[in-house]
């Protein structure tokens, strides 16, 4: 009699083992699912961007996060940090890479002078900014 | 009249760089690279070529030329002189500029050719070299004290 209350309350202490277990898991898995991002659009925009090259402030119009790595800066735009302030419109931003392009008119002041180019690509972690097409740079 | 003085002090400039193609600005490496019908003026010349190269150096928070090369079709107008070559290099601290590669220079009165021109501007001196090194042609022209 004895043993089959011993062998009874083995077994709930197993099953209950067994539920803890499995609430255990259960709070382990990813939610990612859950709170996938949507697209995202902030108007009148500005915040700060921390990079290899330090500190980027990027203002625009309109912000729209496309997703986790890629922001678009729509109409007038910035970005400015310690060596250039760089104003044009409908800037791309690859935050993982730390590409940022304009296929629009730009203007560039830097602590040589003002350049205007017709549209960058900037390698921010190569230290590298390539002005294209007729690019006219004033110096000081 | 005030507005024609506003006009012309915003649209001019003592030094410029302009390219038709690209400008590369890379300040890990100090340099600026233009590309395609590039023009490049500072207080002393103007130069026309296909391709450029500019280091440069910080001082006082401002960054300033130093070393200017200058590649194909290379053309530069020194007051009423004009340089010709297939290379160029312009060095800030001596005023110097040393052309390589069919060379010439015209002036009003005269057009000399050769393969190396050093043009010590500070002290309005030209050696014209030919091909040949045995061969030597040196030009001093009168000392001018606005240069």
């Amino acid at each position: 009699m004895i043993n089959f209350f011993i062998k009874r309350i083995n077994l709930l202490v197993i099953f209950f083992l067994a539920i803890q277990i499995f609430i255990y898991f259960y709070n382990q898995r990813p939610l990612s699912e859950n709170f996938s991002q949507k697209n995202i659009t902030v108007e009148n925009f500005s915040s700060i961007v921390l990079s290899k090259s330090g500190i980027t402030k990027i203002g625009s119009e309109k912000l729209n996060k496309i997703d986790e790595d890629n922001i678009y800066l729509e109409g007038n735009s910035y970005l400015e940090n310690k060596e250039y302030k760089i104003y044009g419109e409908n800037i791309f931003i690859k935050l993982k890479e730390e590409i940022s392009n304009s296929n629009e008119p730009v203007k560039v002041i830097n602590s040589m002078g003002v350049l205007k180019s017709e549209g960058f690509k900037n390698l921010d972690n190569e230290g590298i900014i390539i002005f294209k097409g007729e690019v006219e740079f004033l110096i000081d | 009249m005030v507005f024609t003085l506003f006009f012309f002090s915003t649209s001019y400039s003592d030094s410029y760089v302009k390219a038709s193609d690209t400008l590369i600005w890379d300040s890990e490496n100090r340099k600026y690279t233009a590309n395609g019908d590039v023009e490049f003026k500072n207080d002393k010349f103007i130069a026309y070529s296909d391709k450029m190269i500019a280091n440069y150096i910080e001082e006082n928070n401002e960054e300033i030329f130093t070393v200017v090369e200058l590649f194909e079709n290379v053309v530069i107008e020194f007051k009423d002189e004009t340089f010709k070559g297939n290379h160029a290099i312009y060095t800030k601290d001596d005023n110097i500029i040393i052309l390589t590669g069919d060379v010439s220079i015209e002036s009003p009165t005269r057009l000399l050719t050769g393969y190396e021109l050093i043009a010590d501007i500070d002290n309005n001196k030209r050696i014209l070299n030919s091909a040949d090194k045995d061969s030597l042609v040196e030009v001093l022209l009168e000392n001018d004290s606005n240069n």
